[in-house]
């Protein structure tokens, strides 16, 4: 599903936040991304995205080469990568249905089908009630629920997701890789940056790590006890 | 694929984008009847900057209609030799009408010529002493009517064929008003030219930089939209159609204030220009002209929002900001 072939990115400064990173992620497998601060794991998923560009190898997305993808693709590829933020990325002055129905408004879906699709993905969640709230009367741990029903409604075979247990206690972020694991026992690639290398351990899934820009260690899934 | 599948996914493509479209619609919509003072305010500074060369066209139009080259203004004196008698006189009258069907004629006999001259002049009876009359026969014929360039070339061909004609000493006709007034409207026309190119600029200007601030202001949801797959199209949407709204009604106000001024301005002007003795029918915009001005303003609203919008999206670019805390 994701294949990085020797992937360097030097930013436009010329700090280099990654070096001949190469790897190959199945469909429907999660997988953790982790490394010191500053080791290259929000360009690695900007990459993913086509928020950014490799100035050196490839990087292959379903198939598609987004090294040389032309600009205009990258709408696309983002409305086939669900993608779950630190800091939520919701609009505050829009209910959480109007959140997290964006993607099916911006693929031009019916109103009929937005409205049970996204009931859909806020009861997976399980924030049903909250349908019509505004973000701000959240919890921190509700909000990034509701980001997570944004990145799934459209069911997109690609998850990402960058720190999404940042600033929420042991149990919700327990709770939240539980959720994650679901969604990927259902087929989607789930790949997600984290620090949180106690919870990352009782996860048993595959984890990259990154240390200063180079691809350190690729520990198996069945190597964790 | 079969044909079926084919159609119905096109009509599955259309039926996405016209959902799309009507979303932004009622989202550039929404965002108009929110900030209903800054709408206003905007709306009438488009308004006026569009009613000034609106003004000056219809100004023209009314002038360029007026009667004031009619009759005696255009008319064309011919006189005849003397001892040229009446028939003579008739005769040449007779040719120009089939000739030329000039709008008037008229004959002054060289009697009649005298006794106006008596009148006139004052001199009165002191005339007795001269035992002939020394007047000849005086023709005034003013050209059918028409445009200052149609009057102008109908006096040439008038004047070219009575110099042929071997009875006439000679034709006068005074030119320059008719060039001055026909050079005065060409000058309008230009300055009208010239006030459509600057007060469409500045239509532009205004709503590029309204909605510059309004995209501004949503900086962080444009943001979301473009991390959550929205094109560049999806974007620029409803902050074209909010150009658009501001174009249109910009327009209306423009055509609102057009017909406010004829009937302000109308009484007076009418008054004036019936001492140049003209019977004066005021001219408005018709129908067509307010359905221009109403799509000019739009598409001028609609370009100067997506100027304002094309500048933010380069900031969307791959590589840019995007989606970093
Ligand atoms: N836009 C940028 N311009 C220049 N350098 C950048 C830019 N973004 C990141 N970097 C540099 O690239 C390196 C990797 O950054 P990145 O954000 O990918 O690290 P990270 O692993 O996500 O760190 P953290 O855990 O703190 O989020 C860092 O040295 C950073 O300073
Ligand atoms: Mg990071």
């Amino acid at each position: 599903m994701i294949r990085f072939e020797r992937v360097s990115k030097v930013y436009p400064g010329g700090s280099r936040a990654l070096a001949d990173v190469s790897f190959d992620i199945e469909r429907g497998s999660m997988v953790f991304l982790t490394g010191h601060s500053g080791a290259g794991k929000s360009t690695l998923l900007r990459l993913v995205m086509m928020l950014e560009r490799a100035s050196r190898g490839n990087v292959f997305v379903n198939g598609l080469n987004l090294s040389e993808a032309p600009d205009r693709l990258a709408p696309i590829v983002r409305r086939n990568t669900g993608m779950i933020f630190q800091d939520h990325k919701l609009l505050k002055d829009k209910t959480v249905a109007d959140n997290v129905a964006l993607p099916l408004m911006i693929a031009g879906l019916k109103y009929a089908d937005i409205r049970k699709r996204v009931r859909a993905a806020l009861d997976k969640v399980g924030l049903l009630s909250k349908v019509s709230q505004m973000p701000l009367a959240l919890s921190g741990g509700e909000q990034q629920r509701v980001g997570i029903a944004r990145a799934i409604v459209s069911m997109p075979p690609l998850l990402l997701a960058d720190e999404p247990t940042g600033n929420l206690d042991p149990n919700l972020s327990r709770e939240l890789f539980a959720l994650f694991e679901e969604v990927a026992a259902q087929g989607v690639t789930v790949l997600i940056a984290s620090h949180d290398l106690d919870l990352i351990r009782r996860m048993h899934k595959r984890v990259l790590v990154l240390s200063a820009g180079r691809l350190a260690d690729d520990i198996p899934a069945r190597n964790i006890p | 694929m079969n044909d079926v599948s084919l159609f119905s996914r096109i009509g599955r493509r259309i039926r996405a984008w016209s959902r799309q479209h009507s979303y932004s619609f009622f989202s550039s919509l929404g965002v108009i009847l929110k900030h209903k003072t800054g709408t206003l305010m905007t709306v009438l500074v488009l308004g006026i900057a569009m009613f000034l060369p609106l003004g000056l066209y219809v100004t023209l139009n009314n002038l360029d209609n007026v009667d004031l080259r009619q009759d005696e203004w255009s008319a064309v004196t011919v006189f005849f030799k003397p001892g040229i008698d009446g028939t003579e006189v008739r005769r040449v009258a007779n040719e120009l009408q089939q000739r030329f069907e000039p709008g008037s004629m008229t004959l002054i006999s060289p009697e009649q010529g005298m006794a106006d001259f008596r009148s006139a002049s004052g001199f009165g009876d002191s005339l007795e002493i001269l035992d002939e009359n020394p007047l000849p026969w005086v023709m005034q014929v003013s050209p059918r009517s028409g445009s200052t360039d149609q009057l102008e070339s109908r006096v040439a061909e008038l004047t070219a064929y009575l110099d042929t004609v071997n009875s006439v000493e000679l034709t006068q006709f005074d030119y320059k008003w008719l060039q001055r007034l026909g050079r005065l409207l060409d000058l309008g026309q230009a300055a009208v030219t010239l006030l459509v190119a600057l007060f469409g600029l500045a239509v532009v200007v205004v709503v590029a930089n309204t909605i510059r601030l309004d995209v501004a202001s949503r900086a962080e949801e444009i943001e979301i939209l473009a991390l959550v797959g929205a094109g560049n199209a999806f974007v620029r949407q409803p902050f074209l159609y909010t150009g658009l709204w501001y174009g249109l009604m910009g327009g209306f106000i423009a055509v609102v204030l057009i017909a406010l001024a004829m009937f302000y301005l109308g009484g007076p002007l009418g008054l004036l220009l019936e001492t140049y003795g003209s019977a004066f029918n005021m001219r408005g915009l018709e129908g067509y002209h307010a359905l221009w001005v109403l799509a000019g303003g739009a598409l001028l609203g609609w370009f100067g929002a997506w100027i304002a919008v094309q500048r933010y999206l380069r900031k969307l670019r791959i590589g840019g900001r995007l989606g970093r805390s």
